[in-house]
Parts: C-alpha cells; structure tokens; sequence
C-alpha cells in the first residue's frame, strides 16, 4: 500500500468529492478563461451581430431546463392530490410534504439498467423517446408565458405548435414498431389511431378562433384578449373551447382517453419494452405535455398572461424605483439591509419574553425578514416589472387547468377504444365543424364587407 | 334531468373535489400508533436464539406470571412419554411456594389476599390439611370451605389454588358451575327465602314446557317411547 493510496483512504467521502472535483473545476476554469482570452473577441463580435441565435440558444436551453422541474411538479401534484382525492395522504417522506418524491423517481429512472429487448431496431428503439420529449420541448418554445417571454414569436405559431404536437405520434409509432413485440406494435398503432383522430377537431376547434383573430401566432392571440376578462375568446368560442379541451384531454393521453398507455393494465402500451431512462423520457414527456396543453388552452381562451381585471389608468400604481440607477449604493443595501432588518425583527422578541433564548429570537427574525422580503421585493416586481405579473398569471391558470387535469384522472373511468373513436367522429368532428360554420357565419353577418 | 350529457361527470367530479377536503383515513403507522384492546397481551411464540436452540428453559414462569392461567406447556421426555405439564401434580404447591416465589423474582401474596376481601386463613389451612391439599378433592374443598366462611370469597379461591395448585380458572370454573356454591355472602333470609320459592317454580314451569314440546299432545305422556320415523326402510 503506497503512501497515496493510504492517504486517500483516510479521506471521507466528502473529502474524496472534493478533492477530485476542485482540481477539475480549477482546470476547467484556467482553460475557460484562456478560450475567452484568445478566441473571445471575434466570438463575441459574432453574436452581437447574430442576436437571433443567442435568443434561440437561451431559448432552447431555458426551456430544456424547465421542462424537467415542470414534469417533477407536475407528477408529484399527481400523486398528491390523486392520493387526498382517495382519502390518503399520499407521499409525504421525503422533502417537505413529500414534494421531493418524483425528483426520487427520476434519479431513480436514471439508475435502472437501460434494456432493449432482443431482435429490436436499437437505432430507433433510442431515437423514439427522444422524438417524443423533443416535441414536447419544441412545443414550449412558443408558448407566451408572459409579454416578451417567449422562445419565439412565430406567426404561424399555432401551426408550429400542431405540427411539432403531431411528431408525438411518428416517436410513439417508432416505439411500437422497434420494440420487436406485437403488442407494442399495436398498442403503438392504437396511440396514433387516437392522437390522430382527435388531432382532427383539435384543429378545427381552433380555426374558428383564428377566423376572429386572423393571426396564428400565439403571442397575438394573447395580447388581443388584454383588459377585462370578458374579452377572453372562451366567451366567444365557448363550444370551441369545449372542443379544445377534450380533444386536448385525447392529445395529451390524459385520462378518461388513456388507454394508450393505461397505467392500470400491465401491457403498458408502446412503451412495454421500454425501462429506465428511456421510459423516463416518455413519462416526463406525458407530464410536460399535460402543461403545454393546459397553458396553450390558457393562451388561446384564457386570455394568457392577462389579468381578469383591467385597472383603469387612474388607479394604477406607477412605481419609478429603479435600483439599476442607486449604483454602488445598491450593492452596500443588499450588505447591510437583511442584518439590521433581522436583528430588528428578533429585538421585539427578545426583549418581549424573556425566555427565549437569543438564537431562537434570531431565527424568528430571519423567518420574518424573509417574508418580509418576498412581500416587498415580489411587490414591487409584481407592480413594475411586467413580464413577472404576466408570469405570474399564466402559470396560475395554467397550473389551474393541470389540476383539473389531476382531477379528471382522479375522477373518471377510462372509455373503451371503440367509445374513443365513435365520440372522436360522431360528436366532436361535426361539433367542431358546426362551431367554424357558425363563427364563420357571424363574422360575415357582422362584418358585411 | 338524469340525461343531460355530462351530469354524471359534473357529479363525479363534485364528489372527487369534496373527497379532496375530507380528512383522510391514513394512520402514519411508525409514528402514530393505534390503540390496542386493554387486554390485548400478543402473540405466544417460542423463541430460538442465533444458533437454532429453543431459548425456553421451561421454567415455568411465564405460566406462573400470566394472570388469567391460560399459558401452559407441555412435552415429551426422554422416554417419549408426554407427562411433562408444569411439573409433577405434587410439586404444583412447591413451585408457588414462598421461596419458590422468591427466587424466580416475583412478588410473593399476601397470604390473607388482603386485596380482596380478607379472610382468616387459618380455617381454610385446616380444610385443605384435612384433604391433603389434593387438588382432585376440589369440590369437597369448596364445600367446606363455603360451610366454614358462608360463601367463597376470592381470597379463600386464591389460597386454594395457591395450596393444591390447582388453577384460579379452574376453580372458578368448578365453583359455578354447582348451583349450591356462591361467591357472594347469601342475601337476608326471607329475601332468600322467596328467591328460592321463585327460581323453583320458573324451574318447574320450564320443566313442564319442555315435557310438552317434546313430548308433543298427540303422544301424550313424558318418558314413553317415541314412535319409530315412518321414512326409516
């Protein structure tokens, strides 16, 4: 045994992280600033010229980082509320409540030995999970989450939108085909029968709303239902809307339409052969596809990121603080602000009864003060940073219709494939085409040229 | 009203959202706890230590502590013979013997068994000296003892068992299952009296009632032989 080997055996597992990862971090650092000494200048030059690429980049890159946090919250408020419908508690070991259970699952995805069975397209077997997730990601760059916050403002936005949705159907036919078992073929087959046929009067719910707004591109539709709430399209368009959200519902495999991948039944669809990260990538992409159709849902009747109610003019509260414009002033605040502001509110504490003692009197103060902080600092963002308020909105409403969404799996049965397919092209498809005519024949009876 | 498209779902959901603010019916099981039933004592089981030996030694003091007797052991000795039963009948006395007691680290009774109503131990000594503390005698014991102190108070049963080493549960079985034993002192004589005269006459009048279903009116006369069943080939 060296004198190295012993050394390094004497060392925690802390110890052994960090004394691999600092030097890394180190190197990675010297070599990060040499790339910008000497390549820095004509790579930056080149993107101050191509501002449209760094918005793409850190548009995609947002995005890809979202997506994973929004499916986490999105299956853990499944369990949850699924669990309190049932008269359980639900999860509730691990994190607060729970909430840290589906982070959990992922690693616990990650872990799992990724197989693909014998005889299978391995080429398309690992390609079919990625198209899957990679067109619920390409579906979020469009989304208008709040005004100028967006991937992109694509005029045919909508298009895009149905476009990308329907790669779903080409990752979830991979799936079934390059799994080399007939029953994932044909669970496959029968996901693309469904999404294909509410794809149908999914899209022409939607075209009655474009004959109204004559763009398709979303972050338009949103901007023309500002000021009061009646202005929202769903009041328009309530049969549309209607229309939209059950077709979604099918789109989105969300119970009572899924039985494309049932997770009740122990043949679990397309994805039978599938395990470990690979499922992962289909269940992450089941989740962020329930909140992409539950914001475009919101974006389209809901008025987007718009407030229900808009302020008169008069009473609105116009705040001129820029911090940006306190200078050096600003930096010496955020120093001594939270220490004075915590000693200040554990003071009454302390003083007030006399035995508690002066750390826990502390930790009051630091819990206030940071309540404090979030009011005033939120406040004021709230107030005069738009996109926050837009922000803000969507994501409630949008966080409103994924829980209605939990509540719908926790409530109704799954339909048969044959009550799937007659209530697609029985009802929805001639509903949907009545509300085109309709709106169409309003638009020219209001608006004779 | 009951075919609007769509009402049953509204139902439905109404009644999954109400469900949502219910209390709900999880116990978090390590940390709280049910109750169990007062008397719930668990699960008699023999233990085996880490190299696959019975840990029983038969000592018997589970038998001795358990309160109501229900623990008992029995086993084969070496000649295969299954005679082994809280010991030999004649060292049952033995083994609650004072320092018997002591030595397994119980407490020892009070011999008056003040905790109930007391009773003067000597007489009850000199019945059970009379039988030869045999428990097989029991219900001579119990006769006597009830001639001596009126009825059989528990303190007397408890020295009883104590002496013959015979079980609480068994005596007690024994002392009411006769009509003419009683557990508590006999109520004032004329009160006595009438109860007697009372339970008599519900005794014969259940007797009567009985002879007449059984005997039936057509058959007339108890005791005289039934009619052999017609269906019998």
């Amino acid at each position: 045994m060296t004198a190295v080997a012993r050394s390094w055996g004497r060392l925690t597992l802390a110890g052994k992280i960090l004394f691999t990862v600092i030097p890394i971090l180190l190197l990675l650092t010297a070599g990060l600033v040499l790339v910008v000494v000497l390549f820095g200048k004509p790579v930056v030059d080149f993107l101050a010229a191509n501002l449209w690429l760094v918005r793409f980049l850190v548009a995609a890159t947002a995005v890809l980082l979202m997506s994973v946090p929004t499916a986490f919250l999105i299956i853990y408020m499944e369990m949850k509320v699924i669990a309190l419908m049932n008269l359980r508690i639900g999860p509730d070991r691990v994190g607060p409540f729970g909430s840290l259970l589906s982070v959990v699952h992922g690693l616990k995805v990650l872990m799992k030995e990724d197989f693909s069975p014998t005889g299978s397209d391995r080429l398309v077997f690992t390609l079919a999970p990625v198209v899957v997730y990679m067109s619920a990601v390409m579906s979020l760059l469009v989304l208008p989450f709040a005004p100028g916050l967006f991937g992109a403002d694509i005029n045919i936005g909508l298009l895009y939108l149905f476009a990308v949705g329907g790669l779903t159907v080409v990752g979830l036919l991979m799936a079934g085909w390059s799994s080399f078992n007939k029953y994932s073929l044909l669970g496959g087959l029968r996901s693309a029968a469904q999404v294909v046929s509410y794809e149908i009067p999914l899209t022409l719910s939607v075209v009655g709303l474009l004959i109204l707004t004559g763009t398709m591109s979303l972050n338009q539709i949103s901007l023309n239902q500002a000021g009061w709430f009646t202005n929202w399209y769903v009041f328009q368009q309530p049969l549309g809307a209607l229309i939209f959200f059950i077709a979604a519902t099918a789109e989105g495999n969300r119970t009572p339409f899924d039985l494309t991948e049932a997770d009740s039944e122990i043949v679990a669809g397309f994805a039978t052969e599938y395990s470990g990260m690979r499922f992962g990538f289909f269940f992450f992409a089941e989740y962020v596809n329930v909140f992409i159709i539950s914001g475009l849902f919101v974006a389209l009747f809901l008025g987007g990121w718009n407030a229900p109610i808009a302020w008169p003019e008069a009473w609105a509260i116009h705040l001129t603080f820029d911090p940006g414009s306190t200078g050096m002033g600003l930096l010496f605040a955020l120093l001594l602000i939270p220490p004075i502001l915590i000693l200040a509110l554990a003071a009454p504490f302390y003083v007030g009864r006399s035995s508690l003692p002066w750390w826990q009197a502390l930790i009051i103060g630091f819990v206030l003060f940071n309540v404090l902080a979030i009011v005033v600092v939120g406040g004021w963002a709230f107030i005069s940073l738009d996109w926050v308020a837009g922000l803000l909105w969507f994501l409630g409403k949008t966080y409103v219709f994924v829980f209605t969404f939990v509540w719908m799996r926790g409530t109704l049965p799954r339909v048969r494939i044959d009550q799937l397919m007659g209530f697609a092209w029985k009802w929805l498809l001639p509903a949907s085409l009545l509300n085109l005519f309709v709106t169409a024949l309003a638009v020219i009876v209001m608006n004779p040229r | 009203m009951a075919n609007v498209p769509g009402l049953g779902v509204a139902k439905g959901m109404a009644l999954t959202l109400r469900r949502f603010f219910e209390p709900k019916a999880t116990i978090r099981y390590p940390e709280v706890r049910l109750d169990v039933p007062h008397k719930f004592r668990g699960r008699l089981q023999l233990l085996y230590d880490e190299y696959g030996t019975l840990k029983c030694e038969t000592c018997f003091q589970c038998a001795q502590a358990c309160p109501i007797e229900c623990i008992d052991m029995g086993g084969i000795d070496t000649k295969g013979r299954y005679h082994i039963h809280w010991g030999a009948p004649e060292t049952y006395g033995e083994r609650r013997d004072e320092s018997a007691l002591r030595r397994s680290g119980r407490p020892v009774p009070d011999q008056a068994y003040a905790h109930f109503d007391p009773i003067h131990p000597e007489k009850l000594e000199a019945i059970l000296e009379r039988f030869d503390f045999d428990p097989k005698m029991m219900l001579e014991i119990l006769d006597a003892t009830q001639a001596e102190y009126g009825h059989l108070p528990v303190a007397a049963l408890k020295l009883i068992s104590q002496r013959t080493g015979a079980w609480y549960a068994m005596i007690y079985g024994t002392a009411s299952y006769y009509r003419h034993l009683r557990f508590e002192p006999p109520a004032a004589e004329p009160l006595a009296a009438a109860t007697a005269t009372a339970r008599a006459g519900r005794e014969a009048a259940f007797l009567a009632g009985l002879d007449a279903s059984l005997a039936g009116p057509a058959r007339g006369g108890r005791g005289g032989r039934r009619a052999p069943p017609a269906s019998r080939a």
